[in-house]
């Protein structure tokens, strides 16, 4: 399992640092935490590079070395990572530059596997979307941008589950939403839910949104088999189904204590791009965490 | 559908999305081209006319890497038989080219030099520990230094020393906001109001040189500075001023810290003998600028001074081919190939007089309307696109205007350099603004009050100080 953690700021980034990490140890993942820097014209990038070069030679860092030094302050003072390397502090000078536009360092991880903290600069999406191609990650976790489009691309493009961190407060979180319906691939999610729900020490809240009058029994057995999943996890579950339109509902039940887990859509790329879909009507709607498994 | 599978089919709308912008430039080129030509206008203008809208799309949106927009005019100028290949690749390369080859590489040798550590002293010398008087020496050397030596290469060399400045006054960048404006905006300030001084000031204004050159018109380089230089001494002041009271700095007085950057310095390495001899070089340069550029050049005699670094291995090669984008120098090349043939099939006459048609009774009734509309069109897309690349672009529109060509190009000149809007526009702003310290937003609250001010400043000079020439 492959965790990317996007940051961008020590400002903001809090919140999606703690939870990525809660969810890397839940997976035991190997986790690379990635800052990506602004996009530099591409008529000035080579000036910019050459004065970025004689700040080093004042003893200035680059842009984003600061945003990574947080993020291994972060990981030092809750232990997350081998007390040789919190010993010596932030590795400025073993940051090194791969030839592929990024520059990174390798720690050794406590509670989950190794950890790399990684430096781009560029448009966000296409940064993402090239690190998670390259280094085949299974989840990708970022906080929620205020741009709309975002959502839609980082859904539509980021080829791994997505787990967008909205206002994300360690305390209030007490419950996961599952929406579970009978398509496939719903086992998958409901393994990702499980795996958060231990991580965080709650319960998972499943709901089933339906306006069939009569029941399907292919469907209700499907239904079934997850439950039975959940049940022998030993988390606290509970079941509700419900009728109505299926946004509506989960972002009714989310409320602002849950953190939903769903399944991405399962239409074509091209139908997703002009029609939008479920997950991005409650990504963009829901005041949670949200994480969408693909 | 149709046996794509679903990654590919994501694929491929992820590349429509990044690429959306040069689908756009290229329907609308694609439009305009099913247009009928206009009265007045060869097919051949038109055409290039239509390529000029659909490369300003793509230098702006940047969709395609710079050397595929350049590469995109100059073969579009070819299938369009604007010119012949021939054509084409004489206008691609001149003397403006060469110059901004050769300043980019001279950017490369004079930054690693070290003497920052000298400059830093000699600010602190000349203005005390006063913040005001700080600000105006940044603002001050750095206008006077970018006029010389192109602002890109004065803004990386002042940016460190301005931020010791502020680091040395407080480590946490929160409680020096409004310093750090000041002393960053006087550096990039101060690097625009220079880089018009001289034609070696940017590559716009040899762009507008070879312009004026192909339209039978001669300044030389002592000229240049007569017209415009006294405008720089204008400026100085009154934006050193416009920036104190826009970010009034949270200290008046920098005594500790400016004693600070002064030991810091001291114990910076000595200067040796090398780095005295790049002086005498670069010297050397400018005075071939000088003296010898309307024979031979400001180009030829720029890449002489890299020649000579080059031999005397004061820089590697590798060093230069590092640093030094090709990507713009080529673009700049095709722009400017643009700009010749827009010129010679006559769409710059087309676009200027259809400019005159629409404005041209308030041109003649409203006093300086002439001049506040050029300079409000070339700020206004030299905010948005680069300086050079806009003189490139409106260079030869502008020069058919008004009968008074030197004039116009000359003010073309130096209203590009008005970038004070965005960070993006002039490589001095996106300097500064890569530092974290400045935001997007403190560009436009400033940027509004110095951008007006110049524009009314410029128009009251070139309508009472350049009729002083003509008589």
């Amino acid at each position: 399992m492959k965790i990317l953690i996007a940051i961008g700021s020590k400002k903001f980034s809090k919140p999606t640092l703690r939870l990525g990490m809660k969810v890397a140890q839940a997976f035991n993942a190997k986790t690379t935490i990635i800052d990506v820097g602004e996009k530099i014209s591409e008529f000035s990038s080579h000036l910019v590079e050459l004065a970025q070069d004689q700040m080093e030679s004042w003893d200035f860092d680059p842009p984003g070395v600061d945003v990574l030094e947080w993020a291994f302050n972060y990981l030092s003072d809750n232990k997350l990572i081998d007390s040789k390397q919190i010993e010596t502090g932030f590795p400025k000078n073993r940051l090194i530059d791969d030839g592929e536009d990024r520059k990174l360092v390798y720690l050794s991880g406590t509670v989950c596997e190794d950890v790399n903290l990684i430096l781009r600069n560029g448009d966000i999406i296409s940064e993402l979307r090239e690190e998670v191609q390259f280094g085949k990650y299974d989840v990708t976790i970022l906080g929620k941008s205020r741009m709309r489009n975002m959502s839609h691309d980082l859904l539509q493009y980021i080829n791994s589950s997505v787990l967008i961190v909205n206002n994300y407060d360690n305390e209030k979180f007490d419950k996961i939403l599952l929406p579970l319906n009978d398509s496939s691939g719903m086992m998958k999610v409901a393994k990702y839910a499980i795996r958060v729900s231990l991580a965080l020490e709650v319960g998972i809240e499943i709901l089933t949104v339906t306006n069939e009058k009569d029941s399907d029994l292919e469907g209700r057995s499907k239904i079934d088999k997850i439950v039975k999943l959940i049940r022998r996890s030993k988390v606290k579950h509970s079941h509700r189904i419900e009728g109505g339109d299926i946004v509506e509902q989960i972002i009714n039940r989310a409320g602002k204590d849950k953190i939903i887990v769903m399944k991405a859509s399962s239409m074509s790329p091209i139908q997703r791009f002009f029609k939008g879909s479920i997950p991005l009507s409650v990504m963009n709607e829901c005041d949670v965490p949200i994480l969408i498994v693909k | 559908m149709l046996g794509f599978s679903n990654t590919s089919l994501s694929n491929f709308l992820f590349w429509a999305t990044q690429k959306r912008w040069f689908l756009y430039a290229i329907i609308i080129g694609a439009v305009l081209l099913l247009l009928p030509t206009p009265q007045g206008l060869q097919l051949e203008g038109k055409i290039s006319i239509i390529i000029l809208i659909v490369s300003l799309i793509l230098i702006i949106k940047e969709p395609v890497p710079l050397p595929a927009v350049a590469i995109f005019i100059l073969i579009a100028q070819i299938y369009g038989g604007v010119d012949t290949v021939d054509g084409i690749a004489k206008s691609f390369m001149s003397d403006a080219v060469f110059f901004i080859m050769g300043s980019l590489m001279l950017a490369v040798v004079i930054i690693k030099q070290g003497w920052d550590s000298r400059i830093a002293l000699g600010i602190l010398k000349f203005t005390g520990n006063k913040t005001a008087g700080i600000a105006l020496g940044f603002l001050s050397i750095s206008a006077v230094l970018s006029s010389f030596i192109g602002e890109h290469t004065v803004a990386a060399i002042m940016l460190p020393i301005g931020m010791t400045l502020i680091r040395f006054t407080s480590a946490n960048p929160s409680k020096v906001k409004n310093l750090s404006a000041v002393i960053l905006f006087s550096i990039a300030y101060g690097c625009l109001i220079g880089s018009i001084g001289t034609p070696s000031g940017g590559g716009r204004n040899v762009i507008m040189l070879n312009y004026l050159n192909q339209a039978g018109i001669s300044i030389s380089y002592f000229d240049w500075m007569l017209r415009v230089y006294p405008f720089i001494f204008l400026q100085i002041p009154i934006v050193s001023w416009i920036i104190l009271k826009t970010f009034k700095p949270e200290h008046r007085i920098l005594d500790s810290s400016v004693r600070k950057l002064v030991i810091k310095v001291a114990r910076s390495r000595n200067i040796t003998g090398r780095n005295t001899l790049t002086v005498f070089i670069f010297i050397f340069i400018l005075l071939g600028w000088v003296f010898f550029s309307e024979q031979f050049g400001l180009g030829t005699i720029a890449l002489t001074g890299v020649f000579l670094y080059l031999l005397g291995g004061f820089v590697k090669w590798s060093d230069l081919n590092k640093h030094t984008h090709w990507g713009v120098i080529i673009l700049f090349g095709a722009t400017i190939s643009l700009g010749t043939s827009i010129s010679t099939t006559g769409g710059a006459s087309w676009l200027a007089d259809k400019l005159i048609y629409f404005l041209g009774a308030f041109m003649e009734t409203i006093p300086f309307f002439r001049e506040l509309v050029i300079i409000l069109i070339t700020t206004g897309m030299s905010n948005v696109l680069s300086s050079s690349a806009t003189v490139a672009v409106l260079g030869p529109i502008n020069l058919n205007l008004v009968p008074e060509m030197l004039n116009i190009g000359l003010l073309t000149a130096m209203s590009s350099a008005f970038s004070y809007f965005t960070a993006v526009a002039a490589p001095a702003c996106t300097i500064i603004y890569s530092s974290g310290m400045i935001r997007a937003k403190d560009f436009i609250k400033i940027g509004f009050r110095v951008g007006m001010i110049s524009i009314l400043l410029l128009i009251a000079y070139v309508n009472i100080y350049w009729p002083l020439f003509n008589r």
